[in-house]
Formats: C-alpha cells, structure tokens, sequence
C-alpha cells in the first residue's frame, strides 16, 4: 500500500479514537436528558490542562490521563448535582447553565495557564517509532486508539450488560414512562452526566497530548463533538462509533488535500444528514 | 393612571434628549461604546425576537450579523461598489440563506433546531475562518470606511452615530409594529402551543420561518453598522463565544420583554467597559452573574423588576434556600412567556 | 413607585456611562479635519504609551518577550525620559483584528496615548496601522513584519525601527540557491500576510540565486493542530532538495514535533522562517532538528560588547536567555526613550516626536548597528544565517553561521521596481522561478557573507 495513503488513513483512526471519546459521553447524555451540555468543549480544556500540571509535576502520563479524568468527572457531579437539579424539566434553562458555565471554566483556565498553545509531554517510553509497512509511525497514536476501542467496549458492557445500562437504554427511548415505572430517574441522569464528564475529561488528556491545549480550542471542540453527535445520532452509542470514523477519515483526508477547507468538510456529512434524516444515522 | 404615564412621558423625553445631544458633551470613547451598544444591540433583538415572541433559540444570528460585514467588504470595499449597493446586496442576502437555511433548520423541534442553528452558525465561522483566498481567513477584510452620502461624511463618528440612532429608533419602532401586529400575535400563539394554532389553521412552520427572516435581518442591519463602526470584518465576529455573549446579553436583559435584549446589552458592554479597566476576568464575571439571573431570575433584570414591583420579592431564592418548603415549580416557563 | 425606581436607575445608569470616559470633548460636528489628540497629558509631566499586543493565543510568547524587552529599558531609566514619567498601558488583543482595532481605540480616545506601540504578527500592525492613519499618533512598530506596513501603506506616523517580513528571507533564499546549490524546496506555510511575506522574500532571493522552485502548500493557522497529513503528503520522490515550514509559535512546535515523529529528520532537511526555532519555543522541540538552518537578525551567540550587556541584563532580570522579540521590543523602547530626551520631554508634537525618532543614534543596538531609511522609517540592519546547534547544557540554540550587513527591506532591488510588484500573497510570487518577471531576477548589488563573528 502506498505510504501516503497509509499514514492518513491512521491519522484519521487516530482522530476517530479523538472524536469517539468526545461524542459519547455527550451522546448519551443528550440522548437520555435533552440537555446539550455546552460545557462539553470547556471541560476538554479544563481536563487537558489538569492532565498537563499533572504530567508536568509527577512525570507520568498514565497519572495525567486518571487524574484530569476523575476531576472532571467531579466537577461534573457537582455542576449536575448542585445546579442543574434546580432547573431539572427546563431544557433552556439546563443549556443555559452549561454556557455560563463554560465560558466560567474557559476564563479560569486563563488564570492557571499559559496562553500560548501547550502540549502535555508524552514520555518516550509510550512513544517510540514503530514501523508499519514501512512506514514510521509514532506509537503513541496506536496507544490512543487502543485506549479509545477500551472505552468503547467498556461502554458496550455497561450499556448492554448492567441494569444501569438498561435503564438508560430505555430513558434514552422513553423517559417519561421510565420515570413512571418508578425507577430513581435522577441517579440514572447523575450517573450519565458524571460518566460524559468523565469521558471528555479523559479525551482532553488524550487530545492534548496529540494537539494543542489553548484558549479557543474549547469552542473547537464543542463543535466537533456536536457533529459527531449529530451525525451518528443523539442517545447512539454505535452511531458515534460509525460517524467518528467517517469524520476522522474526512479531516485526516481534507488536512493533507484541502486544508483551506479542512472544517468546512467535516460539516457536509452533517448537513447531508440534517437535511436527509435527522435523528442521524443510527438515532431514532 | 395618570401619574405612571407622566413619568413614562417624562423619561422617555429626557432619555431621547441625553442620547440625542451626547455627543455634544461627552467623550469620544462614549460614542464609542454607544456605536457598539448599537451595533450589539440590533443583534441581541435579532435573538430576542426569535426567543420572546417565537420561543426559537437561535445559534446562527451572529452568523448573519457577520454576513452583511463580509459583503459590505468584498463588494464596497474590494470591488468598489458604492453606497447603498453593497449594503442593498447584503441585507436582500441575508434574507435569501436566512430562508433557505430555515427552510432545513425549523423542520426540527425546539433543541435540535438549536443544535443546527448552531452548526450553520458553526459552518459560517469555518468557512470565513479557514478560507482565504475570498475572506481572508482570519486576518479578514479591513480597511472599510463609511461612506459619503448625500455630501455628509460618515466617517465623522459624531454624524455616524447620530445615523445609528435614527436607523436603530426605526428599526426597534417596526419591531414594536411586528409585535403588537396580528403576525406577532400568531407567533406568540405559535410560542404557547404549536399544535393548536395548527389545528386553528395557522401555518405554523411559514409563520416561524418569515419570524426567522425578520430576525436575520435585524441581525444584518447590525452587522452594517458594526463593520462601519470598527473598520474591519474578523471571523471573530461570527465565532462561538460571541454568539454566546449575546445570548447571554439577551438572558441578562429578560427574554419574554420587549426591551430586555437593549436593557442586555447596554448593562453588557457597560460592564465591559468598566470591568476591563480593572481585570481580564469579564468573562468569569459575566458568567457568574449569568448563573445568578438563569437560577433566580429568568426573567432578567427586567423580570427582576417586575417581580419587585408585583411584591413576589425573592420569591426563586425562597424557593433555593428551602427547597422542600414550597411543593414543585410553578409553571412559569421565563424563555416563553411574554 | 416602581417606575419611578426604573427611571432614576437608567438615568443614573446612562449619566456614569458619559462620565465614565470622563475626558473633555473632542469631536465637533463641524469640524472634518483629523482630531488632534489632547494634549493635557504632556503638560501634566506624564507620558502616556500604549503596547497592544497578542498576549493571548498562538503567538503569545511573542507578546509576553515584548512586554519584557520594553520593561527592562524602561527599568534602565527608571521609566522617565525628559524630566516626565513615562506610563505603560498594556492591553491585549488575543491576535484578533477586531479587538485590536477596539483596544487601539480605547487606548486612543480613552487614555489618550502619546505613542502606540506593540503589535506582534503581520495582519495586527496593518490593521491597527489603518486604523492610526488619521490619528496623528506616532506608531512604533515592534515585531509585526508585514512589509506593507513601511511600503505600500506607510503613512508618515509609522516607525518600524524592527524589520520586514522579506527582508531576512531573501537573503536566505539566496544564499541557499547560491552557497548550498538548492533547487527546489517544498515549503509549508501559514496563509496570513507575514508568512505570504516571509515566502515572497524567500522566492526572490532564491530565483535570483539559480533557484528553480518553491512549491508552496497554505494552512489555515491556529486552527491545523494535526499536522500529520499534511506531512505524509510531502512528495519525497520528486527531487526536493529540503523542506521549508514557514511557520511559527505553537503550531512550528506541533509540526516539528509531527515531524520528528513520523520519521522526516532522517529523510529530508528541514528550513525554519524566521521566528520558526526562536526561543522559547525551540525549547519545546526534540533535539532530532539539529542542524536546521532559519535567518534572522538576532543569533543567540551574538558576542559583541553591546549584545552581552543586553543578554546579561535581560537574563538576570527574566532567567532566560532574550530572543530576536525581545530585543526588537528593547531597542524599539530605548529608542523612543532617547528621542522624548531630545526633545526634553516634549511631546506635544507627534511630526517632532517622530523626526527625533528617527534622528536617534542607533549603532549601540545590541543585535548590531541599524539605521532608519528617512523616507519610509524602516530598519536597515545585519541579517545572519543560523543553524540550530546544541548547547554544552544540552539545550538547543541558534547558532550564527553568516553575517550579511546592511541590508534594507528591499533587499538588492531599487525601491520604485519593488513597490511597482504586486503585493506578496498565497498567489504572488509565482512557485516556479521561471514564472518570475525578468527584472526581478537582476539585481543591481548582491550580498556579501561573512562567516559569523567575523565582521
């Protein structure tokens, strides 16, 4: 296979790893509680930026990726815990939350970390050059999708393995009679909401390890992950599996042909499908 | 009561006559900061209306607000259009994507409709972000003036403010004609409970996009004044942030009032103005101020008036403070009532 | 009750409006001419400069070395100059044009400055300098290189005495064509004007030099954080001689560090523009780039009396070595210092302050003697070829290889036949050096190079 076209087909499995662990904490959350927590691209910086003085004082990487995971996870916990059951059944008003709330967490940022654009440091030991049909390709990229396929099959186990899983399965296609049938809505959403968090709080380490940490790339971010929402389905776990890729593919390719349009391309499948069908592809 | 309109009567003559000799007394950095109330303000209303009167949230407004800027730039300044064609060309483009944008866009229901306003606005941003050979990407076009018309120079900022005022009075007097007019009233019924100003025979969804038309182009008029105001037209002025200002803006001013996006956006660039002198962190404190008016008062600082005056004081902190005493909310939904 | 509350608060809201900008009045509805800008502040024995640059952002650590580079002149003199205190005012406009022209007008109509300085990347001085056309300010240009700026649209208050974005390339082009026997390169380049300027010198000292290509891909900047694609695409196998990214701040360090990773370092050289391996960003980049070659008119061994003296200073004050930012923004500020001396603290008169601007002896400069072109206000200084090396303390620097003195923002070319050119963009000039108008390719003198250290 010819060596250009290898290495930006793994750029792009490397920017679905990326974008999967973006979309679907966000997936579900939407799916289950109509909210669109537009703090979604802020609580990626907040935990890139964790990982990195994480990484920065404590030398390991693995550390960085748990830590700024678990803090976002908390702070998640606390915003839903604390102000979004205040207005829980007012969908503008949780959306409107989460907006002050990112533009809160992305001024902040400010104050504790450079504004030049930052990278976190990955070790050499995770990140050597590893030949693939005679190309070099960094290591560290295959670490990442490795990482990304775990979280997905870890998400498949709790989704389709545990009673938890199930009654979010079943909110995400009906929550009014889920409610009714007497299961304790509100720790389902709570659970849903830190686990989005935790999720985009470890995509902000894996992503800040590959790109760059800066003020603005919050709003970067949101956009993204509402794409691959959009595109694969609100409340699909399989849907964002399917439409990262597709996405991944498309930015790695439009990065290396047409960078002038390389944004611009990943919103066609995404208008094709607001126009066509939607609920996305696999949504209902 | 006679006394209440005395007063009305009263403030209104002495507002108009501040605003209308201010320039004859105050600073150049007040005109300034008065143009961009303006300029701010014809968006914040684009988004109002559509929140107040439709109970559509809109994402894409800024975009169109950049829109006109981009035209006005590439026609008047680059090809030397004059005044009025660029301007002309850019309002009538406006309404041309507003239409066929909200064609695709209001065939969804109120979040969905959200999240693709705010991909189109998102769309927008990327194109004049990333593409440089017709926008210039991020440096933009700059270097655009105001013109001459009529033989009065408007790049005298004292002259260009005095035409916002006019352009601005008349803009929000047609707003106040479209509100009180029976299409207003059909939208506020369309607001309340779509399906049954359906069932009365209403074309709900015709009626929604001729709302979304009118907004975008009080956000285009905008739009003309802001790039006639600062020179140059940025990406910047159609990223997310700034559609999130506004909103913010309109949110802070009350959303189910008439002139709660203006009241938004003057204390909005007010605070900016003074916050700036002091730290960096305006965006912390808008924020926070933000989370205080969405838990306690939804209705913005108008309804935070109104509740004053109707005696319902604090009645949303009670409510914060002790929880458990009063049973549920009451269904007072603040983004839709008017 | 009520209404009468709502309207003593808007009055009071609206009155601390207008008086919060709290300055005398300054435009009349008659008068059309420029507004002169007020001149209480110069009698009140205080001098007002304002520094607008990206302190937010990609590029921010050009903004950073600016504030410390003026800083550390103002300290020298104790922040006074002419028997007036000197005041900083410093705001930021996140490398957006729109902030800038909005911070630029705060700093006019509401602090009423005496001189704007500042300004770090290319489209940041050509807006805010439109915007300062009729504001009869002086405006010191500190890092932003856009040539325009001193060319095409100079106006009389604009004092660059830092550099042009052409004005290093060209003679590196040149002697890569000449020295080094390079035909073709394949360059990667931000798609802004200061990269567009960077490359069009580039080309024009190249094609000159024998050079017969430049094949140029643009990027949108800040917004390209994977750089892998991009590099895969390299075409390996059509006889470049080396690859030159036309880039700089985080996104250079993402790409090298991209490149590093995918293995390029064995397989072709690697050329910096200007600001590419500046410290500190060449901090942050694996040590696999040795050997990289980039020009500027700073290089970090500079071992002159005046140089030492700077770094030494700038080092016990900061803790790090200076880069090429930080000087420009010391000896743009010592410059206006001695200028407001000569006039005795008098600066009520921009066109004075800028003739004594550009009266100022400048042969101290630490990075070596410049001159001011009276015609345009640009710089005319050495340029130096360096190499990136590593250091006995295993950190990375610039290392001078060649010196090239005098040289002026048209580089060989008579000014008339250089402005008459079209203006460089990602179009212009051409990528194949046969596609060059033939009088581009002559020039009347061509560089002299010296081994560095030797001049």
């Amino acid at each position: 296979m010819d060596a250009k076209l290898l290495i930006l087909i793994l750029n792009g499995l490397t920017q679905a790893a990326i974008f999967f662990v973006l979309g679907s904490g966000l997936t579900l959350a939407f799916g289950l509680m109509r909210v669109i927590n537009m703090a979604h691209g802020a609580l990626y910086l907040l935990g890139g930026y964790i990982g990195y003085s994480v990484a920065k004082a404590s030398g390991s990487w693995v550390l960085a990726l748990i830590v700024g995971g678990l803090f976002i996870a908390v702070v998640g916990w606390i915003f839903e815990r604390f102000m979004l059951t205040r207005v829980r059944g007012d969908d503008m008003a949780e959306t409107l939350l989460s907006v002050a709330l990112s533009m809160i967490i992305a001024d902040l940022c400010l104050v504790f970390w450079p504004p030049q654009p930052i990278t976190l440091n990955v070790p050499s030991d995770l990140n050597w050059p590893v030949t693939v049909f005679g190309v070099t390709y960094p290591s560290f990229r295959f670490i990442l999708m490795g990482i990304s396929v775990l979280i997905a099959v870890a998400l498949y186990l709790i989704l389709y393995k545990t009673k938890l899983g199930a009654a979010v399965r079943a909110g995400v296609d009906d929550r009014e009679t889920v409610s009714a049938l007497g299961v304790n809505i509100q720790i389902i959403y709570t659970a849903v909401f830190v686990l989005s968090a935790l999720l985009v709080g470890l995509a902000g380490v894996l992503g800040g390890s590959y790109l760059q940490l800066s003020p603005g790339v919050d709003g970067t971010i949101l956009t993204f992950s509402l794409v691959v929402v959009i595109l694969g389905g609100m409340g699909s776990l399989s849907g964002a599996v399917v439409s990262s890729l597709i996405l991944g593919q498309i930015l790695s390719f439009g990065l290396a042909y047409a960078p002038q349009y390389s944004y611009f391309l990943i919103f066609i499948p995404m208008a094709i499908v607001l126009a066509v069908r939607p609920q996305g592809l696999f949504g209902k | 009561m006679g006394n209440e309109k005395l007063l009305r009567t009263i403030f209104t003559v002495a507002a108009a006559a501040v605003l209308v000799t201010l320039p004859l007394f105050a600073g150049q950095y007040t005109i300034t900061t008065c143009l961009r109330i303006m300029h701010f303000g014809l968006l914040a209303i684009s988004v109002g209306f559509l929140i107040g009167q439709g109970g559509m949230v809109s994402f894409s407004q800024t975009a169109f607000f950049g829109f006109t800027g981009y035209v006005i730039g590439l026609l008047g300044l680059e090809r030397g259009l004059p005044f009025p064609l660029p301007e002309l060309i850019g309002l009538a483009g406006v309404i041309v994507t507003a239409a066929l944008l909200g064609m695709v866009a209001l065939r969804a229901y109120k979040i969905v409709f959200l999240m693709i306003t705010l991909a189109i606005g998102q769309i927008f941003w990327a194109f004049a972000q990333q593409n440089t050979t017709l926008l210039h990407g991020w440096a933009g076009i700059r270097g655009i003036r105001p013109p001459v018309v009529l033989g009065i120079d408007f790049q005298n900022p004292t002259y260009l403010y005095w035409a916002g005022l006019v352009i601005v009075s008349l803009a929000i007097f047609l707003l106040w004609r479209i509100t009180k007019s029976p299409f207003g009233l059909a939208l506020n019924g369309i607001r309340e409970s779509p399906r049954r100003m359906a069932a009365l025979g209403y074309p709900v969804y015709w009626l929604r996009l001729i709302a979304f038309v009118i907004a975008a182009f009080y956000a285009g008029l905008g739009g003309i004044l802001a790039v006639y105001t600062s020179g140059i037209i940025t990406p910047t002025a159609i990223q997310l942030s700034r559609t999130i200002w506004i909103l913010l803006m309109v949110i802070l001013g009350g959303a189910s009032y008439f002139w709660g996006p203006v009241v938004g956006t003057i204390i909005g660039v007010w605070l900016d103005v003074i916050i700036s002198g002091i730290t960096g962190r305006y965006n912390t404190i808008i924020g926070i101020i933000f989370v205080i008016v969405v838990l306690f008062s939804p209705n913005g600082i108008l309804g935070l008036i109104d509740s004053v005056r109707q005696n319902q004081k604090f009645s949303r902190l009670r409510k914060y403070l002790f929880p458990n005493a009063s049973p549920g909310k009451q269904n007072r939904d603040p983004y839709e009532r008017r | 009750m009520s209404k009468k509350l709502i309207a003593v608060l808007s009055l009071i809201i609206m009155l601390s409006m207008v008086l919060s900008s709290c300055s005398t009045p300054t435009s009349t509805p008659a008068v059309e001419e420029p507004e002169v800008s007020d001149a209480a502040s110069a009698v009140d024995g205080e001098i007002k400069i304002g520094m607008l640059s990206a302190f937010t952002g990609v590029f921010s650590s050009f903004g950073k070395m600016q504030k410390e580079g003026a800083e550390l002149a103002l300290k020298e003199v104790n922040f006074q100059a002419g028997g007036k205190k000197i005041t900083m005012i410093y705001e930021d406009d996140q490398l957006d044009n729109e902030m800038a022209v909005t911070k630029a007008k705060k700093l006019v109509e509401q602090d009423k400055i005496n001189i704007l300085t500042g300004l770090v990347s290319g489209d940041e001085g050509l807006t805010v300098g439109d915007y300062m056309k009729d504001k009869n300010i002086p405006v010191v240009v500190m890092y932003s290189a856009s040539e325009d700026m001193t060319m095409r649209e100079f106006h009389p208050m604009i004092v660059r005495p830092t550099w042009t974005g052409a004005q290093s390339m060209d003679v590196f082009g040149y002697w890569l064509a000449t020295e080094k026997g390079y035909k073709k390169i394949y360059a990667i380049g931000e798609d802004y004007s200061y990269p567009w300027n960077q490359g069009g010198g580039f080309k024009r000292g190249f094609c000159r030099g024998g050079g017969e290509e430049v094949k140029t891909v643009w990027f949108p900047p800040g917004t390209t954080s994977d750089f892998s694609s991009m590099i895969a695409a390299i075409p390996l196998d059509q006889g470049y001689d080396a690859v030159l990214y036309n880039g700089a701040g985080g996104d250079a360090v993402n790409f090298i560090k991209q490149w590093a990773e995918l293995g390029m370092t064995d397989k072709i050289p690697l050329l910096g523009q200007s600001n590419t391996f500046e410290k500190p960003d060449l901090d942050s980049m694996p040590s696999a780039i040795v050997g990289s070659l980039s020009p500027h008119h700073t290089a970090d061994n500079l071992n002159t009396p005046n140089w030492n003296t700077f770094r030494d200073k700038f080092v016990e004050a900061y803790g790090y070595p200076p880069s090429a930012a930080s000087e420009f923004a010391y000896m743009s500020m010592r410059m206006m210092i001695r200028a407001i001396e000569a006039l005795d603290g008098d600066v009520s008169d921009p066109n004075k302050l800028v003739e004594a601007m550009l009266a100022v002896d400048l042969s101290d400069t630490p990075r070596g003697p410049v001159t001011l072109d009276p015609e345009l206000h640009a710089a005319v200084q050495n340029v130096y070829i360096r190499e990136v090396a590593m250091g006995d303390d295993n950190v990375m620097f610039n290392k001078g290889l060649f010196t090239v003195k005098n040289v002026s923002q048209f580089g060989p070319y008579d000014t008339e036949l250089y402005m008459a050119q079209p203006i460089d963009d990602n179009q212009y000039p051409p990528d194949l050096c046969s596609e060059f108008p033939a009088e581009m390719l002559e020039a009347g003198n061509t560089y002299e190079f010296v081994p560095f250290g030797q001049d």
